[in-house]
């Protein structure tokens, strides 16, 4: 199926006091879960504990899949990602 | 049946809803039994809208005096599968049991907690954190935000939470009615409890914009799927990995009156309802053109023309893949039930409708 084969493009923004990434823009394929833009994240900023939001709202189950979570959720194609280094939306 | 009853079914299909629990046999894991004789399992009632987590400390004192020395990380499986504790038990339940067993027996972990399959869980606190998260994505699925959910006031969102730990239907909806998430599908009732003239007025408005009104209704599907060829659902295989549930968090957006649970599944899988090669191809794609785009369209259709259509939709199920079960909260809803009834009664408390389908896949023959 091509939903399959789909690439997402996330955009990372940092909240709070986090870290800013030096690329704020990745693409990571459709069929993946967002447990592995939490890990990507949780590397890139050597951080255990790492909150991690869809649109400033809410933080998605890290079992939903990415090309779900853009197609609810994403606009101007692509998917907004926040992460925070404390509680940022409760 | 006059309004009124129509009504009273509602609540109490709530009512049920609520109410409904799975009798658990809980064993605990042979590695971590230390004592002689093993102790007995305990026989827990869970709510089918609760989470696994959640009867820890109901379950505990039964097993303490068994466990090896350590720190509990608290996790169940079932037959070898470790069971994801952000899913309803009631949804785990109509899952993974095809024929549903009772007592439903499931076996518990204290210790190896395998964070590899598993997200981690720290208990009550990590359940409530992902029972407000879901409320919130449902929340922005059906209005486009969550503000309504984030500008809660601290008690009244500890009192959402404590009325779904304890299962308490009344409280639960004074709550959660202020955060006006309603289907849409089902202001017909609201409107028609109001006694004023401007809600006649009202009515006749809705009447006349019935048609066109949406409702987006957050969904979250389980697919499992059968390969072998069996007649009897109770000798379907094991499911021992996650990998072979395939899940969807998708909306289904409710056009019109006639909207009933089949265009949902449909919707929602649309590749086990492809065509036949037929010479009334061209036909079916007219029909799912209408069904994804033009609203006016499909919402011109008629009752009679709807039903007709359904009927031959089933019987237009892919030749490699057929239905063979839709599960929500214990039960099989006639697929001609309208969709924002399910919607409204079946949900569960974070405003998201869990569905569990079961299809059969025969494999193609390879030559």
């Amino acid at each position: 199926m091509a939903s399959e084969t789909r690439k997402v493009v996330v955009h990372l923004r940092a909240t709070g006091d986090a870290p800013i990434l030096k690329q704020a823009k990745f693409k990571i394929a459709g069929a993946d879960k967002f447990v592995k833009v939490i890990d990507f994240l949780r590397r890139q900023l050597h951080r255990e504990t790492l909150f991690v939001y869809v649109n400033s709202a809410f933080s998605p189950n890290p079992d939903e899949l990415v090309i779900d979570l853009y197609n609810n959720f994403g606009f101007d194609g692509k998917l907004v990602v926040n992460y925070a280094c404390s509680m940022a939306w409760g | 049946m006059t309004i009124g009853d129509c009504k009273a079914a509602g609540n109490e299909a709530q009512q049920y809803v609520w109410a409904g629990a799975i009798p658990l046999q809980i064993h605990l894991h042979d590695s971590e039994v230390t004592t002689l004789p093993p102790p007995t399992p305990a026989l827990i009632l869970a709510s089918r809208l609760g989470y696994l987590p959640l009867l820890v400390p109901q379950i505990k004192p039964f097993f303490s005096s068994s466990l090896p020395p350590g720190v509990d990380t608290v996790w169940f499986d079932y037959k070898g599968l470790p069971l994801k504790w952000y899913i309803p038990t009631g949804v785990l339940f109509d899952l993974l049991c095809a024929e549903p067993e009772r007592p439903w027996n499931i076996t518990v972990h204290f210790r190896g907690y395998p964070g590899n399959l598993l997200i981690p869980c720290e208990g009550e606190e990590s359940v409530k954190w992902s029972f407000i998260n879901a409320l919130k994505e449902a929340a922005y699925i059906i209005n486009g935000n969550c503000k309504n959910i984030m500008n809660m006031s601290q008690s009244d969102q500890s009192e959402l939470w404590l009325s779904v730990l304890n299962g308490q239907m009344e409280v639960y909806r004074g709550v959660s009615s202020k955060l006006k998430l309603d289907v849409a599908g089902d202001d017909f009732s609201l409107k028609l409890n109001s006694s004023s003239s401007k809600a006649l007025q009202g009515i006749i408005d809705y009447n006349a914009t019935a048609p066109t009104r949406t409702g987006r209704i957050p969904v979250r599907l389980y697919l499992r799927s059968i390969i072998e060829d069996i007649d009897d659902l109770e000798d379907s295989p094991i499911v021992d990995s996650w990998d072979k549930i395939a899940y969807i968090n998708h909306p289904v957006e409710i056009y019109g009156n006639c909207f009933t649970l089949h265009d949902a599944i449909k919707a929602l899988l649309p590749e086990f309802f492809a065509e036949k090669t037929s010479t009334d191809a061209n036909l079916r794609v007219e029909e799912v053109g209408e069904e994804r785009g033009s609203e006016e369209t499909s919402s011109s259709r008629s009752p009679e023309e709807t039903a007709e259509a359904s009927n031959e939709l089933t019987g237009s199920l892919s030749d490699n893949a057929e239905i063979k079960l839709v599960r929500i909260q214990g039960i099989e809803p006639k697929l001609e039930i309208p969709f924002a009834w399910i919607a409204s009664n079946l949900i569960h408390p974070e405003h998201y409708l869990h569905i569990c389908v079961y299809v059969k896949i025969r494999e193609p023959i390879n030559i």
